[in-house]
């Protein structure tokens, strides 16, 4: 139906050895071949440099028992078998994914219904646009403060609304129970536009004319919505919940800023516990393996997705 | 006399030749002329007044001086990843020995500040480290080593309204067990005035907790040294403390640290605290605060007697990887100087040198208010049955301390009695010894 979808991709056309251009030879050729990998040389070096050494020395002090001041002693799993027994592991382990179900959920479905809307949306465009990228421009550390003083239950200005429409005070942050749904409509509150901009951005790119032959066979609203919209704006949406993944997997600031990981432990993801068991409790091989556990549970997290966006890519 | 006068010449003379010499290695201000050190503080009224004032050390040692004031968590974190990196760059850095000293001492983290303090030629002569409160000493010794010198001192201290006490024909709490009363009496005299704010966050909360356990008669430990939340007395203590914050705290209070809590007495939104003695100056900034509160050591046990405060101070060190330990113990040298403090008290820090204490500037600074002066005297009595030990014996002391403000948090929340919250903490805290 649409050109692009019997095109190769160009890492396709490079690992085949052939380009559109391949007729011509010449350098498209040449970088197709041998020739010019050892220019990746430098770039290899530095991507080294500044992920595999750190993330190797993460992983060698996850494998140690780490006395301050001395070599860290290799205690082989030690330090994970530790954290498959200890129960703050668990219950910052079933934080950090409630926040990321939840928040991710929040973010894409009110994202593209936002995107969508600012797509059709034509007065004062580019206004509107600025205050949607006007959150996620400010720093965590503000909007930590921010909840702070908005949020909190004594001298907080939500509370005094709430007041003002005749309904009780919530505890916000402050309730066991509601903490972490407070943090994910914060996280929702500063990132959905950006989930927004980044559908509306899919959703203009998109070819009209697919949507006015679905017009034409009679698909409206929702009809239109679901089976002509979603499925185009599949690879968009994907590329959106990859980038929020990987953010809110490894999201700290505003909790620590908020909470410190409670009230008791019941806003301690594992982002929280790994940085007080390390900057603490001085507890640097534990707080690492806590920490390499995450980095694969994020690194999972984008292989889940990548193999989603090729069974969604049109 | 002519005789006496030639006589006088010569050993004029002789002196000279022999004082020469000893002068010419003798202390000298600016002696590292030209070095340039880093210094990382934490946050804190200290450190803030370090900031403006210390150009005057540059002007007077030559010693260029660069200052990085993070807050208290970045702090820690940038202090221990730069010292487990071994790194050269940072020279001075504030430590809380009370807390962390016996960690950093094993790391071996500190440089000995004994030998610089006795080569008199890189030690002003009268800089005279007995001045120095001993409690405060004794925190930052380890065997022979000095580690640190102190730049403050400071505890928790009882505030109160006093004019909301006299609306409220309340008597000034003269026994721990009258605060929870003083709470009761505020909340029937007027339901919108909050009663009691303190400390509610796990590892912060045993500063301002230690008090009630050890007036109630508790303690810490056990005589043989175990974990001793569960003794009566201390749970006695532990459940007041609960209690309070419970029934007449402000909602969300298991959130809040010193910040907020000083936000809401000096809105004058309650009407008592036990908070840091530090924080006076912030506090009497707020309008009419100055004027309407009291201050003093929490009140002792109505059938113990015994008023055993908390008294700790930060301090500052010089790091053992520092390669301009000469020019960095200039400045320690200057910024604990008796002159400095004297200016420091200004900015509300309490100085550390019994001198200080005693001496002119600070008397008259303190009578210029009734306040300062109750504020004086109660740091007067923390210096002096003061106690540093706020946890269970342990060198893990940062984890000690938030197993115990656990205990208080499920006490709050509802999920455990004071007894078995208690033991629960004391079992935890067995395994850290």
């Amino acid at each position: 139906m649409l050109r692009t979808q019997t095109l190769p991709s160009y890492s396709d056309a490079v690992a085949d050895g052939t380009s559109e251009a391949d007729g011509a030879g010449g350098f498209t050729a040449a970088l197709a071949g041998n020739n010019f990998r050892w220019m990746a040389a430098p770039a290899l070096l530095f991507a080294g440099a500044m992920i595999v050494f750190p993330f190797g020395y993460a992983v060698w002090l996850a494998l140690s028992e780490v006395q301050l001041g001395s070599v860290p002693r290799f205690i082989g799993i030690g330090n994970f078998r530790r954290m498959l027994a200890d129960v703050e592991f668990w219950n910052g382990l079933y934080l950090t994914l409630l926040l990321y179900v939840v928040s991710l959920s929040l973010q894409l479905v009110i994202g593209t219904w936002l995107g969508l809307l600012l797509a059709r949306f034509q007065t004062a465009r580019g206004l509107v646009r600025t205050v949607m990228v006007s959150p996620f421009m400010l720093p965590p550390v503000v909007v930590g403060m921010m909840a702070i003083v908005i949020l909190d239950p004594s001298f907080g200005i939500a509370n005094w609304l709430l007041a003002k429409l005749g309904l009780p005070p919530a505890l916000w942050l402050s309730n066991p129970d509601t903490v972490m749904l407070t943090i994910a409509a914060l996280d929702t509150w500063q990132w959905t536009p950006f989930v927004a901009l980044i559908v509306m951005g899919g959703y203009l790119s998109l070819p009209h004319d697919v949507f006015e032959s679905a017009e034409m066979d009679g698909a409206h609203g929702w009809t239109r919505f679901r089976y002509v919209t979603l499925p185009l704006l599949g690879p968009t949406l994907i590329t959106a919940a990859v980038l929020r993944s990987v953010d809110i997997l490894r999201f700290f600031d505003i909790i620590y800023l908020t909470t410190q990981g409670g009230p008791g432990f019941s806003s301690t993801t594992l982002n929280i516990l790994a940085y007080r068991r390390a900057f603490e409790f001085f507890e640097l091989g534990y707080a690492s393996a806590i920490m390499v556990t995450l980095s694969a549970i994020v690194f999972g997290s984008v292989l889940v997705f990548a193999r989603l966006r090729r069974a969604v890519a049109w | 006399m002519r005789k006496f006068g030639l006589f006088g010449s010569v050993l004029f003379a002789a002196a000279l030749a022999v004082a020469g010499p000893a002068a010419a290695q003798g202390f000298n201000w600016r002696s590292q002329d030209g070095q340039t050190i880093n210094l990382m503080f934490n946050n804190h009224p200290w450190s803030q007044a370090m900031r403006d004032m210390v150009a005057d050390f540059t002007a007077k040692t030559g010693v260029k001086a660069r200052i990085e004031i993070f807050n208290e968590e970045q702090f820690r974190a940038r202090l221990t990843t730069l010292m487990q990196g071994g790194s050269a760059d940072m020279d001075v850095y504030m430590s809380l020995t009370s807390r962390e000293g016996a960690v950093f001492h094993r790391a071996g983290w500190y440089a000995d500040l004994a030998p610089l303090m006795a080569d008199k030629s890189l030690t002003m002569p009268d800089f005279n480290y007995e001045d120095f409160g001993a409690s405060i000493r004794q925190a930052s010794t380890f065997g022979k080593q000095i580690v640190a010198l102190p730049i403050n001192q400071e505890g928790p201290l009882f505030y109160w309204r006093k004019d909301i006490f006299e609306r409220c024909k309340i008597a000034e709490p003269a026994a721990l067990e009258d605060i929870p009363a003083a709470a009761a009496a505020i909340k029937a005299c007027d339901a919108n005035q909050g009663a009691w704010a303190a400390r509610g966050i796990r590892g912060v909360t045993p500063y301002a907790m230690a008090a009630f356990i050890y007036n109630s008669g508790g303690s810490f430990a056990t005589p043989d040294g175990k974990p001793g939340l569960s003794q009566p007395n201390s749970v006695r203590g532990l459940e007041m403390y609960s209690s309070l914050l419970k029934d007449y705290g402000p909602p969300g209070a298991l959130n809040h640290t010193f910040t907020q809590v000083i936000e809401l007495l000096g809105q004058g939104r309650v009407a008592m605290t036990h908070e840091s003695s530090n924080e006076f100056a912030n506090i009497v900034r707020f309008p009419n605060r100055a004027g309407d509160l009291g201050v003093k050591v929490l009140p002792p046990g109505r059938e113990t007697r015994i008023s055993k405060p908390v008294a700790i101070g930060w301090t500052v060190a010089i790091s053992a990887h520092s390669k301009r330990q000469p020019a960095a113990w200039l400045f320690l040298q200057w910024a604990t100087s008796r002159e400095v403090q004297a200016k420091l008290v200004q900015a509300g820090v309490a100085p550390p040198r019994a001198s200080v204490f005693e001496g002119e500037e600070f008397n008259a600074w303190a009578k210029e208010l009734p306040i300062r002066r109750a504020w004086a005297n109660a740091l007067i009595e923390i210096g002096r049955t003061g106690t540093g030990v706020y946890q269970s014996p342990t060198d893990r002391i940062p984890e000690a301390r938030d197993l115990i403000g656990g205990a208080m948090q499920a006490i709050v929340q509802g999920r455990a009695t004071p007894a078995e919250a208690a033991r629960a903490a004391d079992a935890d805290l067995a395994k850290l010894q």
